[in-house]
């Protein structure tokens, strides 16, 4: 309990002086945001061009799709804000060898990498999945009772969790060869494949999101279970499975990484 | 010229030498380029399994699979960026040395992109392209490219090359104004990969913007080289096309001078 109160507070105190820094460069944050905003709402100008020309997409209706595609923008963004620092650690605070700060401090590592930045640039896809699920919500597509309310936020954390696990994962394996960030993106970027229905994809492809990395339990898959009204709850359940056992695997990793690490040195 | 060519060749075959040193990011990052060149394939091929018309946005399903990899090759070979390079000689005030040597700066940056294109052309491109030829004969049954279309193609990919490069040099001025190119730098990739087709056929946007499309630079980058590859465009259409791709060339370079002049006027640069 009480180191619980002492992270908190840090993490207070630290996201504080980050704040800070934004503050400074306004304009720099708000076109950060815009980016981020506007490069996901192509992605619906894109479905919405083509809707024009067919009724529906395998039995998917233009309302569904979008909700499907403003529903993964939420763990996305949600990870995103708050743990975008773990890129760093694939592409250079391993390498230059600046990760000895944190193994100097009497905390959890994994606390101080997060910790030490914010990135606002994420309240960009934020904020368009807000909207397009508000959207969702107000022409009734999606069904509506205390249960599906509850999943869904228990389903957002566990799909922010499962991009935390994937990132944290790639970005460990620099902790052996000092640069992963390339392999992170590779990884990261298949989470585009998630913003549609997963039927669309070869065998090999949708057995890959699903099982390896595991990005269709982000997006598609529970968006179907808030779609489709009689679709089992244990959607959300095995979301929920998984996401732990990725956590638990990527941690592990993390944390072996760690004892592996060797500064850069002079 | 001969002279010219001297000072500028050097430019493009070093950063033809600074790219084959990197090889290894370099395959990655086609490999993420690639996914969304997968997923737009998959996408097409549910888009037209769900209507019931053969043809969409003047399409046939097997045409828009050569178009999706096609404007994938194109647009990996024509937008070679320059405005994140302006950006950082603005921001750490190189640029003040750019503009005390005797060479033209934009030429030089050209000159790099150039070298950067023909590295891109050689790795991936000219691979998928032959991937997408012998696809394109031994599953769907299409006759191979003629060699006429081969180089009218060519012929306008440079012209879209220029076209992109230009517009990128003015791009790049923004960052006279503001240090944060990165957001302005995804806007805009996010509004080409829109506008100049490379994520959907021009043809599928309603006529009235079209229309404008008509007086904007954007579909002469991707769109139209396509097109003219798949054999869309004869006669006198394939002329004009062609022909409207170099007056954008031309006002481009003359609005490019133009912001460069007038931003060089008042540039502040700390410290030397």
């Amino acid at each position: 309990m009480h180191t619980c109160k002492r992270y908190l507070r840090l993490y207070r105190v630290l996201v504080t002086q980050f704040l800070k820094t934004i503050m400074q460069s306004k304009v720099d944050f708000l076109m950060g945001l815009f980016g981020f905003f506007f490069s996901q709402i192509i992605g619906i100008a894109f479905l919405y061009l083509v809707f024009q020309k067919i009724p529906s997409l395998q039995g998917w209706t233009l309302d569904q799709l979008i909700f499907i595609y403003g529903f993964a923008q939420i763990p996305r963004g949600i990870d995103h804000l708050f743990t975008d620092n773990i890129w760093m650690v694939a592409w250079r605070i391993v390498l230059n060898g600046d990760f000895d700060r944190y193994m100097l401090r009497p905390m959890n590592i994994f606390f101080q990498v997060i910790a030490e930045k914010l990135q606002p640039d994420a309240l960009g896809e934020l904020l368009v999945g807000t909207i397009l699920v508000v959207r969702s919500l107000m022409k009734g597509v999606v069904v509506i009772d205390g249960q599906h309310i509850a999943l869904f936020f228990v389903s957002i954390f566990a799909g922010a969790l499962i991009y935390t696990s994937i990132k944290l994962f790639f970005a460990a394996l620099a902790f052996w060869l000092k640069i992963s960030g390339p392999f992170l993106q590779v990884a990261y970027q298949m989470s585009d494949f998630a913003k549609y229905p997963t039927e669309i994809y070869a065998k090999g492809v949708r057995f890959l999101i699903t099982w390896v990395i595991p990005f269709a339990f982000v997006a598609y898959l529970p968006a179907s279970f808030f779609l489709k009204e009689g679709t089992s709850a244990w959607m959300i359940g095995i979301e929920c499975v998984i996401s732990i056992l990725f956590w638990c695997i990527a941690y592990a990793v993390f944390d072996r990484g760690t004892h592996a690490y060797e500064s850069a040195g002079n | 010229m001969r002279k010219s060519l001297r000072v500028y060749l050097p430019f493009a075959s070093n950063e033809l030498k600074r790219q084959l040193a990197y090889k290894g990011a370099f395959y990655l990052f086609i490999l993420v380029n690639m996914f969304g060149a997968f997923i737009n394939y998959y996408l097409w091929m549910a888009i037209y399994g769900s209507s019931d018309q053969a043809i969409l946005g003047g399409l046939t399903r097997n045409e828009m699979i050569v178009y999706v990899f096609m404007s994938y090759v194109t647009s990996s070979v024509v937008s070679i960026s320059i405005a994140s390079t302006v950006s950082d000689d603005v921001v750490k005030g190189t640029v003040a040395m750019n503009l005390i040597k005797p060479i033209d700066y934009r030429l030089s940056l050209i000159s790099q992109a150039v070298g950067n294109m023909i590295y891109r052309f050689l790795v991936p491109a000219v691979f998928i392209w032959t991937g997408v030829e012998i696809y394109k004969a031994r599953a769907l049954g299409l006759p191979i490219v003629s060699i006429w279309n081969i180089l009218l193609y060519l012929l306008s990919c440079i012209m879209s090359f220029l076209i992109y490069v230009l517009f990128d040099f003015c791009f790049g001025m923004i960052a006279f104004f503001t240090t944060y190119i990165f957001g302005m730098q995804m806007i805009k990739n996010a509004l080409l990969g829109f506008l100049t087709g490379q994520l959907i056929p021009i043809s599928f946007f309603p006529e009235v913007m079209q229309r404008v499309f008509d007086f904007l630079p954007f579909s002469s980058m991707v769109y139209t080289p396509v097109m003219i590859y798949l054999g869309k465009y004869s006669g006198e259409k394939l002329g004009f096309m062609l022909c409207r791709q170099a007056v954008w060339i031309i006002l481009l370079y003359g609005a490019g001078s133009l912001i460069w002049k007038k931003v060089t006027k008042k540039l502040v640069v700390l410290g030397g």
